[in-house]
């Protein structure tokens, strides 16, 4: 009696213990967590984030960066309602369209620029009968900000300086730029290489197979605070995937295997019940 | 069968005994834990960003393979101190072992599969750790069946004690397969994941706060007593089967 005592108190202090640990220690990574899908918290930026929304707001740079789930199966027309819903802004032709494989899918890379006053970069991608939509919008009349994604080319393994220089011939205003200073920059998000031209800032960081680029015009002196936010909401959001019905399946597996271990148990001890009643009434009949 | 057992009736011979009072508090706690601990999973650990709600079988799924090293591990001790002691009741723990541990490798295999259909995107994959799993539980299944086939009670019991002591082999391979064998996808929770392992996650505070009751829950209570239940039905059973084998013959 007293070992189960000390057993269960044991078990007592540990549960306790865990669920203290639990409460003092915060998660790793500070997730701003929905019910469909998840987005890193934005340290420094105005959550605006609603119910099944993730919104950061960067008043200095005039910057929002967004995250939502939409009930549109095509990522272009997915992309421009929510500008529409969200922003107010009608958009017609994107001035630069592309598809990049992530590791969670294939997105759709589209830059608007609808009035010359704002721009609007998005990445969009299906997700079941959904798209997730991230768009990053900026409307600084001193600034022209533009956040690119793009795959590695053969040849720049290394660094994203090759698709630095794309980014810039397609999008940049002056393409003719010297691109004469380039530094290296590391950021909560990675290592990056910052590129400083005649008329622009140029950043970019290699993930994996493809180059995360941003291209800053204008007073872009906060390029490298909107680019590592940015970079970081596209490489931290996650669809939470809806898989509840295998957890009913496994948990129902789990019953079975042990109800049936049980059963087992109680078959037996009745049969031992049954002959021991039929010894027993032989036993009165042989006497 | 002596003058003394001659006197007693038939449900004295087999030993008809009230349950111990420490086998009611254990039987007790086992019911309640496995409902607390599933609560915890359930409802306290916070649903995995990646994974989604199915990570939250890993709070039986881990649990239940550590529950079969105890009921296995009481398999090779039972049939160490038979061979040593050739007291029967160390041959029922290790029967009741294998059979308790067998059902906790199942559910274990069981949930693993279930787990890896949305994470893998396959049921099964003949990885090392998925495959020793498998010889591991067919390695107990075989032990049954060999039991089965076994008339002579003292060879079967001295047979299996020996069977139940190098079968546990397949036991420490399932365990240390990842650590040795670097080509596994199999997630590494306690130490470090090999590169290509997939389906891995933080073991944060909240996974930590449903694990850990769990772990114990399973690695000691369920099966000390599903084990201890087992060994008292078995030790019945051989009872009254030597009761029927003295009425035939008489």
């Amino acid at each position: 009696m007293r070992s189960i005592l000390t057993l269960l108190s044991l078990a007592a202090i540990l549960i306790f213990a865990s669920v203290v640990l639990a409460q003092n220690d915060p998660d790793t990574v500070p997730y701003i967590r929905l019910s469909s899908f998840n987005a890193p918290l934005l340290e420094g930026w105005e959550n605006q984030s609603g119910d099944d929304f993730a919104q950061f707001h960067y008043a200095q740079a005039h910057a929002t960066i967004r995250s939502a789930l939409l009930e549109i199966a095509e990522p272009v027309a997915a992309a421009a309602a929510d500008l529409r819903r969200s922003f107010g802004i009608e958009v017609g032709a994107p001035i630069y369209q592309g598809k990049v494989n992530l590791a969670d899918g294939t997105w759709t890379v589209l830059i608007y620029e609808p009035d010359g006053l704002a721009s609007a970069s998005v990445m969009a991608r299906r997700a079941g009968s959904q798209t997730a939509v991230i768009s990053f919008v900026e409307s600084d009349p001193e600034a022209r900000i533009l956040m690119l994604t793009i795959a590695q080319s053969r040849d720049g393994r290394d660094d994203a300086g090759t698709e630095i220089d794309l980014a810039v011939s397609l999008l940049a205003s002056n393409k003719a730029a010297d691109l004469a200073e380039a530094a290296a920059l590391s950021l909560p998000s990675g290592e990056w290489t910052g590129v400083v031209g005649d008329s622009f800032l140029a950043m970019g960081m290699v993930f994996g197979n493809d180059s995360y680029l941003a291209i800053g015009e204008g007073a872009a002196e906060n390029l490298a605070k909107l680019a590592d936010a940015y970079n970081r909401t596209v490489l931290g959001f996650f669809v939470t995937p809806d898989n509840s019905g295998y957890l009913a399946l496994a948990l129902t597996a789990v019953f079975a295997i042990l109800a049936l271990l049980i059963l087992s148990f109680s078959w037996r001890s009745r049969n031992i019940q049954k002959d021991l009643q039929l010894i027993e009434s032989l036993n009165q009949a042989g006497s | 069968m002596n003058a003394k057992t001659e006197l007693l009736s038939p449900r004295q011979t087999v030993g008809e005994r009230p349950m111990p009072v420490l086998l009611r508090l254990l039987t007790i706690l086992a019911l309640v834990g496995f409902c607390f601990t599933l609560f915890l999973g359930l409802f306290v650990a916070g649903r995995d960003i990646q994974q989604g709600e199915i990570q939250r079988i890993f709070y039986i799924h881990m649990p239940s393979f550590f529950g079969a090293f105890t009921a296995f591990g009481l398999t090779v001790v039972g049939g160490i101190l038979y061979l040593w002691r050739k007291s029967e009741q160390w041959d029922r723990i290790a029967l009741a072992g294998v059979e308790v541990g067998l059902a906790f490798a199942l559910i274990n295999l069981v949930t693993g599969a279930i787990w890896a259909r949305p994470i893998w995107n396959t049921w099964w994959t003949w990885d090392p750790r998925l495959t020793s799993a498998a010889i591991m539980a067919l390695t107990y299944a075989a032990y049954l069946m060999l039991r089965a086939g076994i008339e002579d009670e003292a060879r079967k019991r001295s047979f299996m004690a020996v069977y139940g002591i190098f079968a546990f082999t397949s036991v420490l391979v399932t365990l240390f397969i990842i650590r040795v064998v670097p080509e596994t996808i199999h997630p590494v929770i306690v130490g470090a994941s090999p590169q290509n392992a997939q389906g891995s996650f933080e073991a944060t505070s909240g996974v930590v706060t449903a694990l850990i009751p769990s772990l114990l829950l399973w690695l000691t209570v369920m099966p000390i007593t599903l084990i201890w239940h087992r060994a008292r039905i078995e030790r019945r059973l051989e009872a009254i089967n030597r009761l029927k084998m003295r009425i035939l013959s008489e």
